[in-house]
This record gives structure tokens, C-alpha cells and sequence, in this order.
């Protein structure tokens, strides 16, 4: 089948056809709703600010520069929305993670934590462990795949700017499994 | 290169973001100091680690909830596409020009009316006449209801313009 290419689909959807405009969502659907999923940590939180997000990419389709990356275009908007969702949330966000911090250090089920199936848990407390510009970096660049560069044009800053947050994210994760791993054998010996 | 700085770039070197001048150093350094090592081994394990759970933990749209919010999208961001497309400038271009173009005419409208240089002046040819009848000739002949003279200050260069009735007679008291 032919497909048609992001341009096309582009001025298709601006001359108001809306399934050109689903085509060309589409292929990034899934790392546009997990980017706000790890910013957010919750799944409905993610919808809205996906939600908000594809009704600001269809507003402003027109002003999309025809030949640039429509990925890199639509995940700018989507952290951008993410930001602004944080941002009218924070006091809220600040005491969820005070509270899951709480659960995750005072578990009295260390099994719990550490089976395979909760590593949704342990991946948020690691991303909550990083302020917004560390975490969108951290996601793009390693939950996305995104260059340095690339991601550097979507969080509209420096390259050096990305290193340095994609530094700092790295050591705080590195921090945090560390602690992860010391807390269980801490909790191993004591059952012992 | 020491410890000390190597360990501040592990964590780039360890996602292949180190800037390819300092790759060769970091690795000799490496070779050589086994606790540097051991901590490299540590941040590519920790990021693999996290890399890995992020692709196992990850969310999709159901179909129908994918399809009604785009549908949703379509229905409240209607596209703002100009009139004048394709206008290539944004908006913040047009208000630009729009106030070049207000302070342009802004200048043109209140400061040339008090220039008080050719715009004002009633006839080219009055300051030669002028100046000849302050030499002394006779301009009962010329037509021009008003005159101008201008006075060139030397030293400092200031200009002192005078204009005249036709009528105008100059007395000089010696």
C-alpha cells in the first residue's frame, strides 16, 4: 500500500480531512501518551495532557514548517503541555510523591516490591527522584531514543544543556538503585 | 585525566553522549583505574536497567479512546489558517511591519511640517533675490509676495532664516 508522506498528510489535514490528520498522528500515538505518563505518573493525567496536546497540534498545524521532523514538532508540543500540567498541579504532585515515597521505604512486604511486576512502581520512583527538565530529557533521550540534538530542538535549549540534565538525571537514577538494592538487602538480613 | 573529572563524564559516556574528543581519554583512564571501572559498569547497568523498564512498562491508546480523541482534537482546535495564506510571516512579523510602517508615517505627517528647510520655502529662487536686494538692487519687479534669508552663523554653523512681506523695507542706521 502507498503511503502517503507526513507533507501530504500535513495539507490534507489542513484542507480539513480528519483521517489524514489520525494517519499522521498515528505512528507516535503510543510515545506521546508515555511521554506524559512518565512525566505525570498517572495514566488519566496523561490522557488530558495528550488530549490537550493533539487539540494545540491540530490548532497549529498551519504553522508546522513542511519538511521538518512532525515527530519532533508534536512531542514539543506534548511536553510543553506536560509542563503546563505540572505546573497547575504541583502542590497536588508534591504530596503524591511524598506519599509514595513513604510507601515504597515502609513496605512491609519486600516481595512486593520487588517482583517483576511492579516495576511501574520502581520506575516512577525513579523519575520522581528528577525535576521536569531532567525527566523529559532522561525520557527523550533514553525512553525515546531522541539525539541530543534532537532533543535539545524540542526542549528548545542547548545541546550542553541537555548533557548536563541527561548527566544529572543518570546519577540520580543511578542513586536511586542503589538505594533500591540496599533496602532490600537491608530488609533480607533483617528476616534473617 | 583524573578520577575526579572522569567520574563527573560517566554518566554521558555511559549513554554514548560523550563528545567524541574526550571518548579516547575516558577509556584510557578506564584500562587503568579499576574503581572508575567499577563505576561505569554501575551507570550502564543502572541505564539499561531503567531503559528496560521503561519499553516493558509501556501504555497504548485503546482504539476507541485513540479515535475519540482525535475526533475531539478535530472539534475544538479548529485550524486558524489566515485569509491571507500562505502569508509567510507569523503574526509578531506582521505587527512589526504594521508599526514600521505607523512610525514612518508618524514622522511624515507631524515632524515634516515644522522642517523648516525646502519643504517651507515659498520659491527656490528667493534668497538669491533677497540677497540681492540687501546688496542693494531693486525687487519691485519680482512677483513673490514673501521672501527668505538665511543667515549661516561661522562659528558654529547654526542657521537663522528670516522670511520677509514683499513690502519689507530694511532700515539701516549707520
Amino acid at each position: 500500500m502507498w503511503m502517503k508522506n507526513e507533507d501530504e498528510l500535513v495539507g490534507e489535514a489542513l484542507q480539513g480531512d480528519h483521517s489524514s490528520f489520525e494517519q499522521l498522528l498515528r505512528p507516535y500515538r503510543q510515545g506521546l501518551l508515555n511521554m506524559a505518563y512518565r512525566m505525570t505518573g498517572n495514566r488519566e493525567e496523561a490522557k488530558e495532557i495528550c488530549q490537550d496536546a493533539l487539540i494545540k497540534v491540530y490548532k497549529y498545524l498551519h504553522r508546522f514548517k513542511r519538511g521538518k521532523s512532525f515527530k519532533n514538532w508534536a512531542y514539543k508540543i506534548t511536553v510543553n503541555s506536560a509542563y503546563d500540567f505540572l505546573r497547575k498541579k504541583k502542590r497536588f504532585e508534591d504530596t503524591v510523591q511524598k506519599q509514595k515515597e513513604l510507601e515504597w521505604s515502609h513496605s512491609p512486604d519486600p516481595e512486593r516490591q520487588y517482583r517483576n511486576k511492579e516495576i511501574k512502581d520502581r520506575i516512577e520512583v525513579c523519575l520522581q527522584k528528577l525535576s521536569s527538565r531532567e525527566k523529559a530529557v532522561f525520557l527523550l533521550r533514553d525512553g525515546d531514543g531522541f539525539s541530543v540534538e534532537e532533543t535539545s530542538m524540542i526542549l528548545k535549549c542547548s545541546s550542553l544543556s541537555v548533557r548536563t540534565h541527561l548527566s544529572r538525571a543518570r546519577k540520580k537514577i543511578r542513586a536511586q538503585f542503589e538505594r533500591m538494592n540496599l533496602g532490600y538487602r537491608e530488609e533480607v538480613n533483617n528476616e534473617v | 585525566m583524573k578520577c575526579k573529572k572522569v567520574r563527573r563524564l560517566l554518566p554521558l559516556m555511559a549513554g554514548g553522549d560523550l563528545r567524541s574528543s574526550r571518548i579516547s581519554a575516558v577509556k584510557a583512564h578506564l584500562e587503568r583505574c579499576p574503581e572508575c571501572q567499577l563505576e561505569y559498569d554501575a551507570y550502564v547497568l543502572s541505564l539499561e536497567t531503567a531503559k528496560e523498564w521503561l519499553e516493558r512498562d509501556r501504555k497504548d491508546w485503546e482504539e476507541s479512546e485513540w479515535l475519540r480523541a482525535v475526533q475531539s482534537a478535530v472539534t475544538q482546535g479548529k485550524p486558524k489558517v489566515s485569509p491571507l495564506a500562505p502569508w509567510p510571516f507569523r503574526k509578531a512579523w506582521a505587527y512589526a511591519v504594521m508599526g514600521v510602517l505607523a512610525a514612518a508615517l508618524t514622522l511624515l505627517l507631524v515632524v515634516k511640517p515644522f522642517d523648516t528647510g525646502e519643504g517651507m520655502m515659498p520659491d527656490s529662487g528667493v534668497s538669491s533675490r533677497t540677497q540681492a536686494r540687501l546688496s542693494g538692487s531693486p525687487l519691485e519687479e519680482s512677483q513673490q509676495q514673501i521672501v527668505k534669508m538665511t543667515m549661516v552663523l561661522p562659528e558654529t554653523g547654526q542657521k537663522i532664516i528670516w522670511f520677509f512681506d514683499k513690502n519689507f523695507t530694511l532700515e539701516v542706521n549707520e
